[in-house]
């Protein structure tokens, strides 16, 4: 009997431990099954097909890497890539800055209708793209355009200015703006607040100046969410689709100029057809966009960005 | 059966009805999709194997994607000997057929034929004395018409241009280039880029376009800012195929009485008078049960009088089916077109229509072609050369170009490069 009672909490503790082990695993199931379905095997098919050349439905042969072999010689391909490259560096700089002057306005104690002027920046991000390529598709219109028509009035704009057809940089870049500013301002406020105000008003007794303060007091503590934000940003910028796409009807515009690499994917893949090699287009985003990802891991090593952050 | 056109959509309700009563067994269930969630259904059903609906009317584009492949995995019936055996190739335009049609087999029934003509502002033009019957060539056109160019400003700025047409027009290039006998790609499928044909279209456009002139302004097609210019008297001419009348009239009353239609100008004189622009068809999913059946209903919807009616009555569609050509109605006067019969103007037009090949490539080539057009938009304001003879040069140049790149995707495509090498039409040039 004493053995008995002896062994009893042993093999609870065995059970115990077995229905544990179980019970773990039943709780991480939904997620193993949906990254085993919805991740791992899409990722392992799209590597599998990018080797693939597929031609119309129910189509597809090996070609190794020639894929990738013939993307490299693909005018169109380099064309897209740097399009898309150009366009995250200008929305970076356009943006940042702006998002960062924005939230130190709104920051301001005493500024009047603050929380108001808040929501009404914040607001354009609520606004789905594909509305905020049609909205800015009809802004600029060439002689009807509210763009072309304000310009005119206050400065003489030619009226026959095409946006899309001449600028479709720019256009890009002010729509992107528009829509994304007061999200990124958002970040930054957050920062911002975080900020010593003992620091400050040292700073302040010291006789630093508005520029002095900015540079040795607020830059060093909101740096790694500004960061974080611009590579957040620029892994954002490289995946544009939506608003060319409307912008330009589908296409990439005259001579291509609003070709980004995702529309080109999209054009291979499902408008001449071929998958495979849309994969390939899929796997060089993905390449660079795991540099970007690499270089945040990076500088979140070294303490320029929050630990916890990743894109 | 899955449509994508609601006109058409309002038009078999009472057909399938029709047949629902006579058929209460086999019923027709018709359902409306928007175009880009039907292309996604369709293409994703027929390389899935997943069952689409059984009968599918497609436009162009979305069937030059689903013809793609090896012919046996098209996932369309090939309906080929079907339409020989009830003698459909007698009885509907053979133009029609053309877009359908991929290494001689046919995979649908046309729904229209589509010829172009120019739609202008006849209330402008008569009001300045030009009679349009002396335009025969696009020179004669630019020419007779140029009094109407106007610089209402006095700033060296066109506010009023003769035709609508502006190098991001991809589909006017396409309608030009097919009129003057170049195209997008050949009765093999395979882009021709760098015809002859298209080169002189190119030039053409760009002289307009850029020349001190401003032959050419740019009013958008189906945009509200491009139907306002179009109101205002901005261009005096656009390309109107039959269906665009229908278009015309229900998204800009306001020209109604104001304008007629006239042939396309010719390349040349005694040349081809009218282009194609657009087009449907009916396919039957190869997946399908009772294919005979549904043979029989898409004969039923496509090529009754019934449809041809409400196709021009509610549609300005003319049927591709010859035998409807002489119903009067097709003559009947337009008070929109100041008294005029768009469908036997089109009608009289029809024999001209260009064949107009389809092609997974097409789209490739179509962007392709739009890029030159840019590029030489882009020589022609850089350079300061606008003449069109001065101009054919690089637009031969950044056609062979062009070509070069669409054909380095044609040869690297094992699939296509075996279908040509048992085709006896296509040219891997």
């Amino acid at each position: 009997m004493s053995i008995a009672m002896e062994e009893l909490p042993e093999r609870r503790t065995k059970l115990g431990s077995q229905g544990m082990k179980m019970h773990g695993w039943l709780l991480v199931a939904p997620f193993v099954v949906c990254f085993l379905v919805f991740t791992l095997y899409p990722l392992l098919s799209a590597g599998r097909l990018a080797t693939q050349q597929t031609f119309g439905p129910g189509t597809a042969r090996s070609v190794g890497l020639d894929n990738f072999y013939q993307l490299f010689r693909d005018p169109l391909f380099w064309k897209a890539l740097r399009n898309t490259a150009v366009f995250t560096l200008l929305s970076v700089l356009v943006q940042m800055p702006l998002a960062l002057g924005l939230a130190m306005l709104l920051n301001r104690p005493g500024l009047r209708g603050r929380n108001f002027m808040r929501l009404v920046l914040f607001a354009p991000v609520l606004v789905g793209v594909v509305f905020t390529g049609m909205i800015f598709s009809l802004l600029m219109e060439k002689r009807t355009g509210l763009i072309n028509q304000f310009l005119h009035a206050i400065m003489g704009w030619d009226l026959d200015f095409a946006w899309v057809e001449q600028g479709i940089m720019p256009a890009l870049v002010i729509a992107t703006a528009w829509q994304f500013t007061g999200f990124n301002m958002v970040y930054f406020l957050a920062a911002l607040q975080s900020v010593p105000e003992e620091l400050e008003q040292a700073a302040r007794l010291d006789g630093a100046g508005a520029w002095s303060r900015f540079r040795h007091v607020t830059w060093p503590a909101i740096q790694p969410i500004a960061t974080f934000v611009i590579l957040l940003s620029i892994i954002g910028n490289f995946q544009l689709f939506e608003l060319p796409f409307i912008l330009l009807n589908g296409k990439g515009g005259p001579n291509n100029d609003g070709l980004t690499l995702v529309m080109y994917l999209y054009q291979t893949g499902f408008q001449t057809g071929d998958l495979g090699y849309a994969s390939s287009i899929g796997w060089m985003l993905a390449l660079v966009l795991a540099c970007f990802g690499v270089a945040q891991r990076v500088l979140a090593d070294r303490g320029t960005m929050p630990k916890g952050a990743r894109a | 059966m899955w449509t994508f056109a609601r006109l058409h959509h309002e038009m078999y309700v009472p057909l399938t009805n029709d047949w629902n009563r006579d058929h209460p067994d086999q019923p027709i269930v018709l359902s409306l999709l928007g175009i880009q969630a039907m292309e996604q259904r369709l293409l994703s059903s027929f390389m899935s194997g997943v069952p689409s609906a059984e009968l599918l009317e497609v436009e162009r584009a979305m069937s030059a994607r689903a013809f793609a492949g090896p012919l046996e995995s098209v996932g369309f019936t090939d309906i080929t000997s079907l339409v020989e055996r009830d003698g459909l190739r007698e009885r509907i335009h053979p133009a029609a057929f053309k877009p359908w049609t991929m290494q001689g087999r046919i995979f649908g029934i046309p729904h229209d034929l589509h010829p172009v003509m120019l739609g202008y502002r006849a209330d402008i033009v008569e009001a300045a004395g030009i009679d349009v019957a002396q335009i025969e060539t696009w020179d004669d056109f630019v020419r007779v018409l140029s009094p109407l160019l106007l610089d209402a400003s006095g700033k060296r700025r066109t506010d009023r241009h003769l035709l609508n047409l502006w190098e991001t027009h991809d589909t006017s290039f396409e309608i030009l280039t097919l009129q003057a006998g170049g195209g997008l790609v050949d009765s093999g499928g395979v882009p021709m880029l760098d015809h002859p044909a298209n080169a002189r279209v190119l030039a053409q456009a760009i002289d307009w376009i850029r020349g001190s002139e401003g032959i050419a302004g740019d009013a958008p097609y189906f945009n509200a800012s491009g139907n306002q210019l179009l109101i205002d008297g901005f261009v005096i001419a656009s390309f109107v195929p039959d269906w665009m009348c229908n278009v015309w009239r229900k998204e800009m009353p306001q020209l109604s009485g104001k304008v007629k239609l006239m042939p396309l100008p010719a390349w040349d004189a005694g040349g081809r008078r009218t282009s194609v622009w657009g087009g449907s068809m009916l396919g039957i999913a190869r997946t399908a049960d009772h294919q005979d059946r549904l043979w029989e209903m898409a004969k039923h919807l496509y090529l009754s009088r019934d449809v041809a009616t409400k196709l021009y009555k509610e549609g300005d569609i003319v049927s591709p089916v010859r035998e409807y050509w002489t119903d009067p109605m097709y003559d009947q006067p337009d008070p929109f077109f100041r008294g005029q019969a768009p469908g036997r103007t089109y009608i009289n037009l029809a024999d001209q229509v260009p064949d107009r090949f389809n092609s997974p490539f097409a789209q490739l080539a179509n962007v392709r072609m739009q890029a030159a057009a840019s590029q030489l938009s882009a020589y022609a304001i850089k350079s300061g050369i606008t003449a069109r003879e001065q101009l054919l040069p690089k637009a031969q140049e950044l056609l062979v170009e062009a070509q070069r790149d669409v054909m380095q995707h044609v040869r690297r495509n094992r699939f296509y490069s075996e279908r040509e090498s048992v085709s006896t039409s296509g040219d891997l040039r």
